[in-house]
């Protein structure tokens, strides 16, 4: 690999990171708010936290150009004991599942009864576990979100902590179209082929047309170079694979560009 | 990810979610219907309110009334007034038997192969992709819905084939083919998946589960979508084959002219 285009590759790959960032930076807004909020308070209960939860996620549900399609809070099972499974999450006006008709921003129903045959143990999902797991704020998906907004999506949480335990988790999804409506420019700028993946090496973005969005980019070498990311065990490095594809981690986003040499 | 997990049981979130089409108040009729025979909805249970049931179901509150009048008429629900009142299912295994031989009667044995053949291939094509597209951690769900697996009952024998055919259709990464599993799952399961009645078929649905995980592991779509479809046609044949015995004439049961000999 030339230096040129290596040059190029970080570039973008900062450019990318820079997209996805300010979604990281306000869920970590969030965390903060509601992390100094619950250690003023002795018992926490859901009929209080509701509302504080929607005022804070509320501005950015309501930025209609925006990437953010749904966001809240999820509690550890347990911590409210007025509601001891509790999603406190909002959808947008711009998200399609179920609309009402004036289109506004609206709660998700969510089944909380732990007897009822729809409830759904919310922990053994990636984007409560992954973060329970390693402490940091973790991207699940591309991944069709069928049990909750209906759509492609993407999904960044982060944990909030109460005396060392983990509270819940804030977070916000976004769709993938949108995303990809955002990256794709980006990406296309460098002049070489590039592909956008995940931790898991499934594609985000990519500007040869061949790699779908959602498919898998098999290259030797890429599963490997990815694995810190997915374990989140620190910084992953850039790095060149056998076939000649120089790979670099877009920020701490978990998110890779695969920028093709030749 | 995918997001199958312990105790979702998406063949019954979708018995309340929104339908299409003409005759409304017939559509939601069948399809509680369906999910109370199939014990998707079980014996006792409450059923969501009537301004509840309309909205989940995207249908006007009269039309979601009409609905459980019928289903009070056919005995599937009973109401209760006062402080805990409200619909809920009586769930007679007989009457639910009596019922679902009936809708399998009346359909042809052109418009359940239909149905079985458009299932096949949305099923087919969700498999055929998600074996190319199947992570690490896709493959671990998939394994996991596989081993909480009920095989002992009908009932659980279904919901495990629900939930594992909406997890493929999940991996396969497109919203499409998961909104068209699960309106199928809804209008086709009930009907599709009677021969999990029998226990051999139950554990041929454990097998077909088997062979898609392993073709996914090898990342074979072409096994994985065979392994689906004949799965399904296997399905198929025993529906067909049942048809013919409840039209025979040895059944006693309101025998149709031309009722084709017990098979099998």
């Amino acid at each position: 690999m030339t230096t040129t285009v290596a040059n190029a590759a970080d570039t973008i790959a900062h450019r990318i990171a820079a997209t996805i960032d300010p979604l990281f930076a306000l869920i970590d807004t969030w965390r903060d708010e509601l992390e100094a909020r619950l250690a003023e308070v002795a018992e926490p209960n859901a009929a209080d936290l509701d509302p504080v939860i929607a005022a804070l996620v509320r501005p950015a549900l309501d930025d209609s150009s925006g990437l953010i399609t749904g966001a809240g809070f999820v509690a550890a099972p347990g911590f409210l004991p007025d509601a001891p499974w509790h999603l406190a999450w909002w959808l947008s006006g711009t998200n399609t599942f179920r609309a009402n008709a004036d289109g506004g921003v609206r709660r998700l129903d969510a089944e909380s009864d732990p007897d009822a045959e729809q409830f759904r143990d919310y922990t053994t999902l990636e984007w409560w576990r992954t973060p329970a797991r390693t402490g940091t704020r973790h991207l699940t998906g591309p991944y069709v979100d069928y049990l909750c907004t209906d759509d492609y999506t993407v999904t960044i949480t982060t944990g909030v902590m109460v005396d060392g335990e983990m509270a819940g988790v804030v977070g916000t999804d976004a769709y993938v179209a949108r995303i990809e409506q955002e990256l794709l420019p980006v990406l296309r700028e460098s002049g070489h082929p590039c592909t956008l993946v995940n931790a898991s090496g499934r594609i985000v973005a990519s500007t040869d047309s061949r790699h779908a969005t959602g498919a898998l980019l098999r290259l030797d070498g890429l599963a490997s170079v990815l694995a810190p990311l997915h374990e989140h065990e620190g910084q992953a490095a850039a790095a060149v694979l056998p076939g000649g594809q120089f790979v670099v981690p877009c920020g701490d986003t978990t998110l890779a560009l695969v920028f093709e040499t030749a | 990810m995918p997001q199958a997990t312990s105790r979702s049981d998406a063949t019954r979130a979708v018995v309340f979610s929104p339908l299409e089409g003409a005759g409304r108040a017939e559509l939601v009729e069948q399809r509680l219907t369906d999910a109370i025979v199939a014990g998707v909805l079980r014996d006792g249970e409450r059923l969501p309110s009537e301004s509840d049931l309309a909205k989940s179901l995207g249908v006007a509150v009269v039309t979601a009334r009409e609905a459980l009048v019928a289903l009070r008429d056919k005995g599937l629900v009973l109401t209760r007034r006062g402080r805990d009142g409200g619909s809920f299912v009586t769930h007679d295994r007989d009457a639910s038997m009596r019922m679902i031989d009936a809708r399998v009667r009346a359909l042809s044995r052109i418009e359940l192969r239909d149905l079985s053949l458009h299932y096949a291939a949305i099923a087919g094509m969700a498999a055929e992709v998600a074996a190319d597209r199947a992570s690490d951690d896709d493959l671990a769900s998939l394994v996991e819905v596989d081993a909480r697996a009920d095989l002992a009952t009908p009932g659980g024998a279904r919901r495990a084939v629900g939930r594992f055919q909406l997890e493929i259709a999940a991996v396969s990464q497109s919203p499409r083919l998961v909104h068209e599993e699960l309106r199928l799952q809804a209008e086709s399961g009930p009907l599709l998946w009677l021969c999990l009645r029998e226990q051999a078929y139950r554990d041929r649905s454990r097998q077909a589960r088997v062979e898609v995980i392993e073709s996914i592991r090898g990342v074979d779509p072409a096994r994985a979508r065979r392994a689906t479809t004949e799965h399904i046609a296997s399905a198929t044949e025993w529906l067909i084959d049942e048809k013919a015995r409840l039209e025979s004439p040895e059944q006693g049961r309101q025998p149709a002219p031309g009722a084709e000999d017990r098979k099998g």
